[in-house]
């Protein structure tokens, strides 16, 4: 694992990726630094880092597009995947790479709150837990776009879908406000996710039967759910849209609330794609 | 390799493949483009898996226990696997890493497999800025890294000048000395100059193996001489007609004046060469080139290939 992380380290530095990045962000986070706090002499900090978070949109998509989509079209993982290493430390160590990037320009911009300090008081407690959220949310979504670069072999292609991707999670707070909430939209929506889960039953194994087991089944629970308490279907669609909503958990941060529960929460959104993508790659060998 | 079967969809790519290969052989694939020949080296290194049928090296299950399995195979894929923005000593030193090579025996090892192919003198250089030639060199000490005891190269000349085809033929030659190689080609020369055993894959199926010899003597079922004789085509044909052991005389147009080619198949597999000669000098004729005509590599190719007809060879 420690020389596929280390081959993409450096790989991050002999393309022009990991200095579009890191002189990207932070060049607009010297911008907003300068802004915000040293214009009009505010040292909420957090404030600052909570506004990045837009920047995030555009250059995980470039920190991760190519994470795996190059090496399927180079050919270069026929000599990773006949090597003797497993497919989980190569995943891993591209992983770590990439976080290893963002970690390191998130640790320069650790200077602003220390120049703030030097003029007054800041919170050090309440800065730290915003760092904390950063990375996680950064973290998150990196194994997002690492997923997604494992879904095709052409960058452009991975970059356009993260950045999708990420535009959807971040306008899932304002979308879900308008979505119905009464019980019957919930239940069409359950419906539809029942369908769809059968249909990717169905391309992934192309049995029919299967496929209808599994929306047979789907109905049954939901009816089963329907019957037995009406009032889980109030509001479902919201309830679903909040547990994708990774930028709310990150506000609780921002606001120096550092809660056990949003770490697990980001860390198993990190825990599944990183899973996701090792099966999506070893999916690929086995069809 | 036991009944082996790949399927892409409703394309079946390798169909029921059962090999086995013996430690210290050159073992030869053969086959036209789309045989399955390079689906079948994917599946034996553990790229892809096989939708049927194990693959065994030494022993070892490459599905039960791929890691120990694939510590014994190097790699030479069609398309040489190189990151092109690393220099050649610092891409053949992650190679080691990831063989899982010990640290101290790397430098020795790197020094030793860059001038066994002949790449010290761009050790230095970046991958992109090579020759192909060079390229497929580094793609070829990759394989060679942790010392490999079954090395597979997937077509190791193919876009090559001629003087590099042969350096590389030499050099693998020079390594089949030590280890179990087993490489693919639809060039036939190639095949037959370098290995010991020759399999011939056509639509996913063995159609024909044996060494190059035997399969250039069960092609070549009957004796057929190539003749030029100086005189008149039809003196000529007549004379050879007359001889009780020809079964079949062919012309072959004149590309000399005065004199006529002919085309002389015997009976029975009997060498008529001798009494071509006696009866023809009797008869005033003077022969000026006689050769028998060895059905080479080339044509047991085409015909197992084109016809399918091959499979009992």
């Amino acid at each position: 694992m420690l020389a596929v992380f280390l081959k993409e380290l450096r790989s991050y530095f002999t393309s022009a990726i990991g200095y579009i990045f890191m002189g990207t962000f932070l060049l607009i986070t010297g911008i907003f630094f300068t802004m915000y706090n040293l214009l009009s002499a505010s040292p909420a900090y957090n404030n600052t880092l909570q506004s990045l978070i837009t920047i995030f949109l555009f250059i995980i998509p470039i920190l991760t597009m190519k994470i795996i989509s190059e090496e399927t079209k180079t050919r270069t993982d026929q000599l990773l995947f006949t090597s003797p290493l497993k497919i989980r430390d190569i995943i891993l160590g591209k992983y770590f790479a990439a976080v290893a990037i963002f970690t390191i320009s998130l640790l320069i911009t650790v200077l602003y709150p220390l120049i703030l300090s030097m003029f007054g008081v800041v919170s050090a407690s309440e800065i730290f837990t915003g760092y904390i959220g950063m990375f996680l949310l950064g973290a998150t979504l990196i194994s997002i776009g690492l997923f997604v670069s494992s879904l095709t072999e052409n960058q452009v292609t991975s970059a356009v879908l993260s950045f999708g991707v990420l535009l959807f999670i971040f306008l899932i707070d304002s979308i879900q406000q308008a979505l119905p909430s009464t019980r019957t939209s919930s239940i069409i929506f359950a419906l539809i996710i029942v369908a769809i889960f059968a249909l990717v039953v169905y391309f992934s194994t192309k049995n029919i039967y299967a496929a209808v087991i599994t929306a047979v089944v789907g109905i049954i629970i939901t009816i089963g759910i329907y019957i037995a308490k009406k009032e889980a279907f109030d509001g479902l669609i919201q309830k679903v849209f909040d547990w994708f909503s990774l930028i709310k958990r990150y506000n609780l941060f921002s606001q120096g609330v550092l809660s056990l529960n949003s770490v697990v929460y980001y860390l198993s959104f990190i825990v599944a794609f990183v899973f996701l993508t090792i099966r999506m790659v070893d999916k690929r060998r086995w069809s | 390799m036991e009944n082996v079967t790949k399927r892409y969809g409703d394309q079946v790519a390798v169909d029921g493949l059962n090999l086995t290969v013996k430690k210290g052989e050159i073992l030869g694939f053969l086959g036209p483009n789309g045989a399955g020949k390079s689906t079948a080296m994917n599946i034996l290194t553990g790229y892809i898996s096989a939708t049927d049928g194990n693959v065994r090296i030494d022993g070892i299950d490459i599905l039960e226990n791929p890691e120990a399995a694939k510590k014994k195979i190097g790699y030479l894929p069609e398309i040489p696997p190189l990151y092109l923005d690393m220099t050649v000593e610092e891409y053949l030193k992650f190679v080691h890493r990831i063989k899982k090579v010990k640290s101290d025996g790397i430098e020795a090892s790197m020094t030793r497999i860059m001038s066994l192919v002949k790449i010290l003198d761009v050790r230095g250089r970046l991958i992109k800025n090579l020759s192909k030639g060079y390229k497929q060199r580094v793609g070829l000490a990759q394989a060679l890294v942790g010392d490999p005891e079954v090395l597979v190269l997937d077509e190791p000349t193919v876009g090559l000048d001629p003087k590099q085809i042969i350096e590389i033929r030499n050099l693998i030659q020079k390594i089949g000395k030590t280890c179990t190689i087993i490489l693919s080609s639809h060039i036939l020369s190639e095949v037959s100059a370098i290995c010991h055993r020759v399999i011939i894959i056509n639509k996913g199926k063995i159609v024909a193996s044996g060494t190059p010899k035997e399969l250039a003597k069960k092609a070549n079922n009957s004796n057929i001489v190539l003749l030029r004789v100086k005189g008149a085509k039809p003196d000529v044909y007549k004379k050879i007609r007359e001889i009780q052991d020809v079964k079949l005389v062919q012309e072959q147009g004149v590309n000399e004046p005065g004199t006529v080619d002919l085309l002389v198949e015997a009976k029975d597999d009997l060498d008529i060469r001798e009494t071509l000669f006696v009866s023809l000098s009797k008869a005033g004729f003077i022969i000026l080139m006689m050769k028998s005509k060895e059905i080479d590599l080339e044509e047991i190719f085409l015909d197992v290939t084109t016809n399918n007809k091959g499979g009992g060879m």
